[in-house]
């Protein structure tokens, strides 16, 4: 049997790009995937009977490290952008940026990882621990994936497999750091800043209340 | 036909400079949130406003620069029913384990 090779190998029934169709369907799973870490860490939240909670979440550094996150979407776009244009050299310099910004971000998570260690908050602590470093870790993991792909990008460029014929290559891969972000998106304002807010007073009631209960014993 | 299907896609894809506006927006909300946070609100308020923003900024994110907006409804379709699912099933198990721990 003989199979026809060309432009539409990537065609399917649909009228849609298989390859395309296959990053929105594992994003879809991916929903389900996060949806299901994150619904998991609101049910348990003021649940933990010991050690550090919401408390210890620091807003100003997760803001700077959210903008960081956001920046490098624009740039996958910018290279996108760029590569549609035949326009290699912009391609190449906003993919690195891209990379360079998730690594600072996961330089930021490990920061934040070490600090909460510092203060006794590891996955074994409690609750909070268990669901919250989880949840992160599973992000910080997804971000040092869409690392090493910007970087395959940047590489496969050089050696011509990169090029403005296949930019659907850059926008599945745009799909997936774009998620990525989307994911911290819903992390940042429902587990951090929802979450903390008024943490310290809770945290501050929950003490009162264990001195008031060892003074009555 | 696939990639004149392609081409069309790219053409009514945002410019550049549409990008930086829809990065300046994102970064801008990213800042108010952050204020919001240190205002004194009812919490109640506070979680309001801040559900608010970051659906704004999903939005402007899976729209624009994911081109959802501009691409096949399929694609939304794929993308947004397991996020149905997922709010529905999260809202059906925080109930539940809230009556059942109450």
């Amino acid at each position: 049997m003989q199979y026809v090779t060309g432009i539409d190998d990537h065609r399917t029934s649909t009228g849609l790009d298989n390859r395309k169709l296959l990053m929105w369907a594992f994003l879809g799973s991916d929903v389900m995937f996060f949806g299901t870490l994150i619904g998991t860490h609101l049910i348990y939240r003021n649940r933990s009977l010991s050690g550090p909670q919401e408390e210890i979440l620091s807003i100003p550094i997760t803001t700077v490290s959210t903008f960081v996150l956001l920046m490098s979407s624009l740039a996958m776009v910018l290279a996108l952008a760029a590569i549609q244009r035949g326009n290699m050299g912009g391609f190449r310099f906003w993919t690195v940026v891209v990379a360079v910004f998730g690594s600072i971000f996961i330089g930021f998570q490990m920061f934040e990882f070490a600090e909460f260690a510092h203060l006794g908050l590891t996955p074994r602590t409690n609750l909070f621990g268990s669901t919250f470093l989880v949840m992160t870790g599973f992000h910080g993991a997804h971000v040092t994936v869409g690392i090493l792909w910007m970087w395959s990008l940047v590489f496969a460029s050089f050696k011509g497999k990169i090029h403005q014929g296949n930019a659907l290559q850059v926008e599945i891969a745009g799909l997936y750091w774009h998620f990525v972000d989307i994911v911290w998106i819903v992390i940042f304002g429902v587990v951090y800043l929802i979450g903390a807010y008024g943490a310290e007073n809770r945290a501050l009631e929950s003490v009162e209340h264990a001195a008031r209960a060892a003074s009555l014993i | 036909m696939a990639a004149e299907s392609a081409h069309h896609e790219e053409h009514n894809h945002p410019g550049p400079r549409q990008y930086i506006v829809i990065g300046a927006i994102l970064a801008g909300l990213t800042l108010i949130e952050f204020g919001v946070f240190y205002l004194q609100l009812d919490p109640a308020l506070m979680t309001w406003i801040i559900l608010v923003l970051s659906t704004s900024k999903f939005m402007l994110v899976v729209g624009y620069f994911m081109h959802l907006k501009f691409d096949d409804l399929r694609f939304s379709a794929l993308f947004f029913s397991p996020f149905v699912i997922m709010i529905t099933i999260a809202a059906v198990l925080m109930a539940l384990f809230f009556n059942l721990t109450r």
